[in-house]
């Protein structure tokens, strides 16, 4: 009876190549952790130059794999690696990086565990890297929650601090929430679509048109996502975790995980509500729709108010998820118009901005960062009269603050550049509409975005001390990067907007 | 309703019938309970009830992916405990309250 | 198939009521318990639905092991056991119009939906069939999962570790 329940399991076809960028990661975070266990608590900082070496190794894999050419397949299409796909792994490889940087010297002089940590950090950006090849709900839900469960701890990193304890416990219910609403929205995909994999489920879509359950169902994972990018009205979470959290976890928090909640939608709704002819997509765009403008004018209105910069640049990145949404809205709407040729080129629009939106804000973050390690302190005040004290921080922060704004020549320009073009090809009376809230919002972003740009210039110094900031190397290594990512981008947009183009 | 209407045999809707009950009771829990341990265990209780669901269409499908889904579902929310109560631990090491309206220090 | 009507209207009863418990008890470890027996009620429902390997792991790793870890939670952090005020917050009424236009629309499309689907319990799924599913077709997934449990792990320590 016993040999008739063995079964013989055929080894599949393993694509070492495909994989080598993620192998590099775990390999990372293998060294990573027994290094801190082999180094004396005073020397275990030194893990950060590990972590750091391993995220460019990992980069090495992807170079070699652009230039390889062809798209990979793996297991049927539940696994690809094309150059949508590499282009993201990159994007979070780089902004782990920066956010080791932003890292090194801030948990060196605290009373943190250092090598878990960036173990902690790597983890989540090996969920990442899964992500962007994942087109297989369970792939999907495994990696998002590999990205999520590692940033519950990171922001709860400050154990012995209340606002750490609060950040974690807010941001963990709400994590957790959210995947259960994603996931009982994907167990009704599956049962009627009864297929796991995006292409399989966008066939059915393609065939049937959707389904009212299909549309409740995916309003539930929706809802989901829209948790984990902290769209309005499930945003209420954000603000408080980001001031709570260590700040180069915000961070993080504010670019790589909310990236990867963007990928794991985009995943979702444009490979599997979406393709091949688009036709399920007016089940899902108003729902991105109205998602996109509560969270521009909310986020937007509110970060007006804000008296600490990282609370208002919480809210501003709560708006500027808004912004991302709007190119996906168009998507949709065109879709549902019967063009997914211009439904292609929107979505590349949200990939772009994302792109632009990781550099300036990771910039912005670590001149916080770099300000905070004189002034103790995150309010907007605390900024008067930086000009006379440091007047190259505060050029650079002037810069990622304007090309958040959307000023021309900074990055951020090409970032609301490509968001209206795909406006303004969608071309109907909804895309139009939420054309005009993103402009308004828009203007509305100067001026809370002018505040601290206003008290470095015009505000006198609060304190007499004229001692210039120390920027430790890593940290100024990571404003160097991000500052000529942002000035580069915004003289010459070619750049990205030929990464945009190869990944759909 | 013509389901409901003929008790002879069970179907797949009867399950799912069921998990949409948990799933509403799970959530309402959530809302009206402020133990922290309560609400995490209100979410154990959507997933279940999402798990019902996919093995009920595992069923009905005859597809093996809805067991090997919820197999996934149940390590990821053991691992999602285990920080979940890590957490609860830290914090109650600095304060002695587990409610969540108490936790209010950051608001607006 | 009768019995097995009766079987499943006994537990999803049970099931029910003890979710209901979870969510109205005034005692955290009485709700923990309770939400031992929904848990149990499940692992019985996936074996009427011929699906054990399911089942066990859920008996294994739900109420072996996640219920443990919450009792422990419990039994650290002291939570109230005979609270003086209620564990309930102000939200009541606008969480019965939540559950109300939830379970109507789920309940009503699913029966809309799936009405003529039967379960056919003759046809058990083999444990061996799922092994070697999650180890072809959902080999990825699988080396994530141990990933994230390595990291799980080691978060919560470094938060659960006193110093």
């Amino acid at each position: 009876m016993l040999s008739a329940a063995t079964v013989h399991i055929a080894t599949p076809a393993f694509d070492w190549h495909a994989f080598a960028p993620d192998l590099v990661l775990v390999a990372t975070m293998v060294v990573v952790l027994v290094a801190d266990l082999l180094l004396p608590d005073r020397e275990s900082w030194r893990t950060s130059s590990i972590a750091a070496v391993g995220l460019l190794g990992a980069l090495v894999p992807i170079a070699t794999l652009v230039h390889s050419g062809h798209d990979r397949n793996l297991f049927n299409g539940a696994y690809v690696v094309d150059h949508y796909a590499l282009a993201l792994k990159a994007f979070f490889i780089i902004a782990t990086y920066i956010t080791v940087l932003l890292s090194v010297d801030y948990i060196r002089e605290g009373d943190y565990y250092k090598g878990e940590f960036y173990f902690l950090l790597l983890v989540s950006t090996f969920g990442m890297s899964i992500m962007a090849s994942s087109r297989d709900l369970i792939s999907l839900f495994v990696a998002l929650e590999t990205i999520s469960i590692p940033t519950f701890v990171l922001a709860t990193f400050r154990k012995h601090d209340r606002a750490s304890n609060e950040a974690g416990v807010k941001y963990y219910l709400i994590g957790v929430l959210s995947s259960a609403l994603m996931l009982y929205g994907m167990s009704l995909i599956y049962g009627v679509t009864g297929a796991t994999k995006l292409s399989d489920i966008a066939a059915y879509m393609s065939q049937h048109g959707t389904v009212p359950l299909v549309a409740v169902a995916m309003f539930l994972s929706l809802v989901g996502f829209a948790f984990k990018v902290s769209a309005v009205p499930f945003h209420f979470w954000a603000p408080d975790t980001y001031e709570g959290a260590p700040t180069p976890v915000t961070a993080f928090l504010s670019v790589a995980s909310k990236a990867g909640g963007f990928v794991a939608l985009i995943n979702i709704v444009y490979f599997g509500f979406f393709l091949p002819n688009g036709r399920a997509a007016d089940s899902w765009w108003p729902v991105l729709w109205v998602l996109a403008a509560l969270s521009m004018t909310l986020g937007n209105l509110v970060a007006l108010r804000q008296t600490n910069i990282v609370r208002m640049l919480a809210y501003s990145s709560v708006a500027q998820g808004g912004f991302m949404l709007v190119p996906f809205a168009a998507a949709g709407i065109a879709g549902a118009d019967g063009h997914p040729g211009k439904a292609a080129a929107a979505m590349s629009a949200v990939v772009i901005y994302l792109l632009i939106y990781g550099a300036m804000n990771l910039g912005a973050f670590a001149v916080v960062i770099a300000v905070a390690r004189r002034t103790r302190s995150a309010e907007i005040s605390s900024y008067d009269g930086l000009w006379e004290i440091a007047p190259g921080l505060a050029v650079v922060m002037g810069i990622f603050l304007a090309s958040l704004a959307g000023v021309p020549f900074f990055a951020g320009w090409f970032a609301k550049f490509v968001m209206f073009r795909a406006i303004i090809d969608a071309g109907t009376g909804w895309a139009i509409a939420l054309g005009i809230i993103a402009a308004v919002n828009s203007v509305i972003a100067f001026f809370y975005y002018a505040r601290p740009i206003r008290a470095m210039i015009f505000h006198a110094p609060t304190t007499e001390d004229r001692t210039p900031i120390v920027i430790p190397q890593p940290l100024f290594a990571a404003i160097a990067l991000t500052v000529s990512v942002v000035v580069v981008v915004g003289i010459y947009p070619q750049v990205f907007a030929r990464v945009g183009e190869l990944a759909f | 309703m013509s389901a409901l209407a003929y008790p002879d045999h069970i179907t797949a809707t009867y399950y799912l019938v069921l998990a949409a009950i948990l799933f509403t009771i799970g959530a309402v829990g959530l809302l009206v309970r402020k133990n922290t341990l309560v609400m995490f265990m209100c979410i154990e209780l959507m997933l279940n009830a999402a798990n019902l669901t996919f093995v009920s269409f595992a069923n009905a499908l005859n597809d093996i992916s809805g067991q090997v889904i919820v197999f996934f579902t149940l390590v990821v929310a053991a691992a999602e405990v285990a920080v979940g109560l890590a957490i609860i631990v830290a914090i109650f090491r600095r304060r002695q309250s587990v409610n969540a309206d108490d936790v209010d220090l950051l608001k607006g | 198939m009768i019995a097995e009507n009766v079987v499943f209207g006994i537990i999803a009863a049970a099931m029910a009521l003890g979710a209901i418990g979870v969510v109205r008890t005034k005692n955290v470890v009485h709700a923990a318990l309770y939400l031992v027996v929904v848990l149990a009620g499940g692992a019985a429902q996936f074996i009427l639905l011929g699906q054990e390997f399911v089942a066990w792991v859920q008996v294994l790793v739900y109420i072996g092991a996640v219920i443990v870890l919450f009792l422990f939670g419990i039994m650290l952090t002291r939570a109230p056991m005979h609270p003086k005020d209620s564990l309930d917050n102000d939200l009541r009424w606008p969480a019965a119009v939540t559950s109300l236009f939830l379970v109507g629309i789920l309940v009503g499309l699913l029966v809309h939906t799936f009405h003529a689907d039967k379960v056919d319990v003759q046809r058990p799924v083999r444990t061996a069939d799922v092994t070697s599913s999650i180890f072809t077709t959902y080999i990825v997934p699988f080396e994530v999962v141990g990933v994230l449990l390595l990291g799980a792990l080691i978060g919560a320590v470094v938060l659960a570790r006193k110093d």
